[in-house]
């Protein structure tokens, strides 16, 4: 709230000494022209005032006398040529939750994001009275459509709940080495999830210092998103190793196309391809591996990278749903891209053979030829089942069923 | 590049080069071709400018009343900073010091600043000796440092400042600037130093050109130098960096106390 005047009374106080901590805020208080009346019995204040408003640009009006005791009362008007900073918020208090937790989204509600953001207010939080001529911050990710989804600060509570610890939470002593053909199959298998979830965690992270601070949710967001893919590479590659199995190939194939991924520069595109169509494949893949998974751990540590997955891809729904409401033109600028890297990929064939291979095994329970169609059978299932979802998770996303089913086959043998 | 304006300023501090980079671009935008030379002190930047080399210079006091008696009047003054109208020096003292009055600096240790700084030993002095003070009878302490560069530096007075809260000397000269800079950063100690006297005002530093100057020279410098605004975020970044919020016109009457220390017989 701004006044017109305000009365400091700084007792004795030099300039120094506390008068300015006194005389500062209340300038802020009141609007340029705005007046402060300033009480002092030091001697030495009006001098030191009137040089402190000059540099200041503040007005120093005069000084007078106010009682028997040297009490000097000094009128400053501020400065005209100050640039008013923005009102400050109403400040309401924030609303707990029954059990006294405080959220994120409860935060976002009273202090909602800004349709479009301005780069001149640098790293100030939202909300913050920002001086203006601040120099601009290189940051590209501004409107709110194309960045911030309204439910992102409940997926950043959600996210922040469901944390855990691939070195604790894993009961890695009951994990036994497995028949070769099984081992080698599980060894694969974690290669090639970790070599994923590498991208996952590179891809999200390049878009974090792009975000206009004002989006800081966004941002709190994809960091969590960066944690659980640290964490996902670290409890795969543990697997891979912990009873003396040892890492599979990494195939060509997967590198093209995780490199298709990390080249997307536009954040919503990004979020399209990597959350929405490989990161909900990827659901469909830890799925079946926990379905099929060799022993207790390796099903639970599955599990719970399946449940952090589902929050990535939730994101990446809600962003893509958002952005396709505000802009007519984005549908044909995501078929575009997926177009695009579907031509790139078109040279370089099918599921990479370790990756099927190990998937029909690992589903098989095993190399014995009797079980092997059996696991034949649960792979190619397991291709129509990553059809099928990503074509609800498009439709969920805004997409007609039409244009879901275009994108879906289009989309890459890689699986990400 | 001959129509070009070129002015002098001195290099005392690395922002220089930042500032003039700036207003030259301003200058340009303005339409006003213009180019700046750095010196190292402001006698050499006074010299070239009664030579003609350079056709303005951004000069401290000391260097205007010289430039101005150098041309017996004639130079042209084109420009000040907001902040360099009404300085005051101050005569601060220790409080355990007992000095209650200006004749009880009598016996004591005054420090003062470099012997060509304006705020911060010329002029205090002047003022000292105005007010009745026999300087014979202070112990004059002086940090001649950065000599060359008229006080612009400031660290002659820090190192005032600094005696006095060491208690190396009782009294100390600064200009009043620093003292209130010093103030508003929390680094006084108000129950150990105050202020015991303020001398009268005088003004800081002028954009001086000879009389010689071609009169649209001085024309398109005036305009581009007053259309710098501080609401303009470019321009305030360059105005923050030089210290002031607004230029100025020019007046001469700031600078009659300084006039007179530099006629009265040698200070030191
Ligand atoms: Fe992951
Ligand atoms: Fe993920």
């Amino acid at each position: 709230m701004t006044l017109s005047a305000v009365a400091v009374d700084a007792g004795e106080l030099p300039l120094g000494g506390g008068l300015l901590t006194l005389l500062r805020p209340a300038l802020l208080r009141v609007a340029p022209g705005g007046l402060v009346a300033v009480l002092s019995r030091d001697r030495a204040a009006r001098d030191d005032l009137q040089r402190w408003c000059q540099v200041e640009h503040h007005g120093f009006l005069g000084s007078e006398v106010v009682d028997d005791r040297g009490t000097q009362r000094h009128l400053i008007e501020r400065g005209r040529l100050g640039v008013p900073r923005p009102e400050r918020e109403a400040g309401l208090p924030l609303a707990l939750q029954e059990d006294g937790h405080l959220l994120a989204a409860t935060v976002l509600d009273q202090a909602p994001f800004p349709e479009h953001a301005d780069p001149h207010t640098g790293f100030a939080p939202r909300g913050a009275q920002v001086e203006p001529g601040g120099p601009p911050y290189p940051v590209s990710l501004l409107d709110r459509a194309h960045v911030a989804p309204p439910d992102v600060a409940r997926l950043y509570d959600q996210a922040v709940a469901a944390q855990w610890d691939a070195s604790r939470d894993i009961a890695w002593s009951r994990i036994t080495r497995l028949p070769d053909a099984l081992e080698w199959s599980v060894g694969q298998l974690m290669t090639f999830l970790a070599e994923n979830e590498l991208s996952a965690l590179y891809v999200p992270s390049k878009f974090i210092p792009r975000l206009h601070p004002h989006f800081a949710e966004v941002g709190m967001f994809l960091a969590t998103q960066v944690a659980d893919e640290a964490r996902h590479i670290d409890v795969f590659l543990k697997r891979a190793r912990v009873a003396g199995g040892s890492l599979g190939v990494s195939s060509v194939t997967t590198s093209h196309s995780l490199l298709s991924l990390l080249q997307i520069e536009d954040f919503t595109e990004a979020e399209f391809m990597l959350s929405v169509l490989g990161e909900g494949t990827f659901i469909d893949l830890l799925r079946f591996v926990e379905r099929h998974a060799p022993d207790e751990p390796t099903f639970e540590l599955v599990r719970r990278a399946r449940a952090d997955e589902a929050r990535h891809v939730h994101f990446g729904l809600s962003h893509v749903r958002h952005a396709l409401a505000h802009d007519a033109g984005l549908y044909g600028r995501l078929e575009q891209s997926v177009r695009r890297r579907a031509a790139t990929m078109s040279a370089v064939g099918g599921v990479p053979t370790p990756i099927q291979d190990a998937l029909v095994v690992l589903a098989a329970g095993g190399d014995a030829p009797d079980r092997i169609s059996r696991g034949h059978e649960a792979f190619r299932e397991l291709l129509h089942e990553m059809h099928d979802n990503r074509m609800h998770r498009l439709e969920h996303a805004g997409f007609s069923a039409e244009q879901a089913r275009t994108l879906s086959e289009l989309h890459t043998p890689n699986f990400m | 590049m001959s129509d070009a304006i070129l002015l002098g300023a001195v290099a005392y501090d690395a922002k220089v080069v930042p500032i003039w980079e700036g207003i030259r671009e301003h200058f340009q935008s303005e339409g006003v071709p213009m180019d700046f030379v750095l010196f190292s002190n402001y006698e050499r930047q006074l010299e070239l400018l009664l030579r003609g080399h350079i056709d303005i210079a951004w000069n401290t006091p000391l260097a205007h009343v010289r430039c101005k008696a150098a041309t017996e009047g004639q130079s042209l003054s084109l420009g000040m900073r907001d902040s360099d109208r009404d300085f005051h020096a101050k005569i601060i003292v220790r409080k355990d010091a007992g000095i209650t009055a200006l004749a009880g600096l009598a016996g004591k240790r005054l420090a003062v600043g470099s012997r060509d700084s304006t705020q911060a030993r010329i002029l205090p002095l002047h003022f000292l000796r105005e007010a009745g003070i026999d300087l014979r009878a202070v112990a004059l302490v002086p940090f001649d440092t950065d000599v060359g560069k008229h006080g612009d530096t400031g660290t002659s007075e820090l190192h005032v400042l600094d005696a006095l809260r060491s208690g190396a000397v009782h009294a100390g000269a600064v200009g009043d600037l620093i003292w209130v800079l010093e103030q508003a950063a929390g680094r006084i100690n108000p129950s150990e130093l105050e202020v015991l006297w303020t001398t009268p005002g005088f003004d800081h530093c002028m954009f001086d050109a000879l009389p010689t100057l071609a009169p649209d020279k001085v024309a398109a410098f005036q305009r581009a130098l007053f259309a710098m605004r501080w609401e303009n975020p470019t321009h305030r970044r360059l105005l923050e960096l030089e210290g002031l919020k607004q230029w100025m016109p020019p007046r001469e009457e700031g600078y009659a106390s300084l006039v007179a220390a530099l006629t009265a017989p040698d200070l030191l």
